[in-house]
């Protein structure tokens, strides 16, 4: 097979399995591809090469003498820079943390290791994950790959995965969603990216932004991919007490491609109505697929979403600035002015807002619970603006302008504030060819539905198979 | 609410543990104000018997 560089991580798993390719051919196709796009895209800030090497080799011999560790057994990964590794160093993007050498690995990378997987090293992103347009002043920002000026931001903070994956570079990165990390690097890069629900998916081991706010999941081309990634990666963790020990489910024999009858839930007031014309339109487009394929849609209004934005900044920014309290008295000029600037205002923040900001979770929550209460799944834009160029802090929007970090992340917290499972997935492109990316929101736990109706999507369409004009 | 200027935030800031610069303030003083004023519109969110929440959803 030639281009095993965009290969899904289905067919790789498959290839190694049945030995059509091995794990060694599979590791080199991709770390040659990082060798000739990475210095333009700026994706790795630790590349282990040699040890994906040895991890391949070893792989093979395994495959040979008639074993396999597991499903994903020869597939290599990349990690956002936050999910601690042993013996390789986790920034976290930042400078303060640049020679932090973890002693072991984070439940989520210990578990894809278990199923076979081979980790070629760590990715770039907004530092500390506290940004949603993937800014990184210590190691280079990463360039949106369907930007052929390359100066487009990839959306953050999981700004290397997004890249990485969208480029070929890997089949599959993991990253973190704390007000829509995964899914705006997903929407803004044409790639799929899920937030499971919290308590999902272990935490455990992965540097904190806000505690009662942060998920981890997985960013690949496709949501088959999601799917068979997801069950790898889900599943209580005594090591984090978040988790749930309900039982994880096959979520690859969900993927029926069948979606007749499947409730979907319109968010039309503050979602639709607050995007750009061209993301409206592509999103649209797909509310039609859906109904083409069976689906019975409506439309539905969130009360008291206009909460999410002040009660999520107050409570990420509390707990941010606790996690972070001690460097920022000790070592303010050593974070980047944008993150410094967060962690400050975390100050400000009084208990009694604390508390506000969570009862408007509370109010939140049974808004979005009711919504689905009637329906399986529901559907917005995952971002207003498709990306943007680095350091624009304003973007044109109708007749005026709009601030590019809050529009970011306006579609994607409320389902961190609530806990909910959501997906991103690309829907369309803009006439200037940047991705638009569509969401998928869901029941606590229902992950199975969330991909069922993305998988359904992508098997009549395909925008997740488009791949962004890069040259080699 | 009236304009907060930049000492007045440099004392909030101490009474919270952290000896921040009026040079370090300068810059936020605009963002604070506005995210004050956002904190303060939950006031009016029908508040009066809903439980923060103070334990994840887990099962």
């Amino acid at each position: 097979m030639t281009d095993l560089h965009w290969a899904s991580v289905a067919d790789l798993a498959r290839l190694i399995a049945t030995k059509e390719v091995s794990p060694v051919e599979v590791v080199r196709a991709h770390l040659d591809r990082i060798a000739a796009l990475d210095p333009r895209l700026r994706c790795f800030i630790t590349l282990t090469a040699d040890e994906a090497l040895e991890a391949a080799r070893a792989a093979e011999g395994e495959l040979a003498a008639g074993s396999s560790r597991g499903p994903l057994h020869g597939v290599p990964f990349a990690l956002k820079d936050l999910f601690d590794t042993s013996g390789v160093r986790t920034t976290g993007g930042s400078k303060i943390l640049a020679d932090r050498v973890p002693a072991e690995d984070a439940t989520v990378v210990r578990r894809l290791a278990t199923s076979g997987a081979i980790s070629l090293g760590k990715l770039t992103m907004h530092e500390f994950a506290y940004g949603p347009e993937g800014l990184n002043v210590h190691y280079g920002t990463a360039r949106n790959p369907w930007d052929a000026g390359e100066e487009r931001i990839a959306g953050g903070s999981s700004s290397g995965s997004g890249v990485a994956v969208a480029a070929g570079l890997v089949p599959l990165a993991l990253g973190s969603d704390t007000g829509g990390s995964i899914r705006i690097p997903a929407s803004l890069c044409g790639i799929t990216g899920l937030k499971p629900t919290y308590g999902r998916v272990s935490r455990a081991g992965v540097l904190p932004l806000s505690w009662s706010m942060d998920h981890a999941g997985p960013m690949t081309r496709s949501a088959a991919d999601a799917a068979l990634v997801l069950r790898a990666l889900a599943g209580y963790d005594p090591a984090d007490p978040t988790t749930s020990v309900l039982p994880v489910p096959d979520y690859t024999a969900a993927l029926t491609g069948d979606v007749k009858g499947l409730r979907v839930g319109v968010l039309r007031v503050g979602f639709l109505d607050a995007a750009a014309p061209e993301v409206r339109d592509a999103v649209e487009s797909a509310i039609k697929t859906l109904e083409s394929l069976g689906a019975r849609v409506d439309e539905v209004t969130l009360e008291h979403v206009g909460s999410v934005a002040a009660g999520a900044m107050a409570i990420v920014a509390a707990e941010a600035l606790a996690y972070h309290a001690e460097w920022v008295r000790t070592r303010p000029a050593d974070y980047q002015p944008d993150v410094i600037e967060r962690l400050r205002a975390g100050a400000f923040v009084s208990g009694v807002h604390y508390v506000r900001a969570q009862q408007a979770r509370a109010l939140v929550r049974t808004a979005v619970d009711a919504a689905l209460a009637r329906r399986d799944v529901l559907l917005s834009p995952a971002t207003p603006i498709a990306a943007t160029r680095i350091g624009e802090t304003e973007a044109a929007f109708g007749e005026g302008t709009i601030d590019v970090r809050s529009s970011l992340l306006r579609f994607t917290r409320p389902f961190n504030f609530t806990g909910h499972p959501a997906c991103a997935l690309p829907c369309g492109f803009t006439a200037g060819g940047l991705p638009i990316g569509l969401q998928i929101v869901g029941r606590p736990f229902d992950e199975a539905t969330v991909l069922r109706a993305a998988d359904a999507y992508q098997r009549v369409t395909d925008w997740h198979t488009r791949r962004p004009p890069l040259a080699p | 609410m009236n304009s907060i200027d930049v000492d007045t935030l440099q004392r909030a800031a101490r009474l919270a543990g952290f000896d921040f610069a009026p040079s370090d303030l300068e810059p936020l003083r605009s963002a604070i104000e506005r995210a004050l004023q956002a904190l303060e519109r939950l006031e009016a969110l029908p508040l009066a018997t809903v439980e923060p929440v103070t334990q994840y959803r887990v099962v």
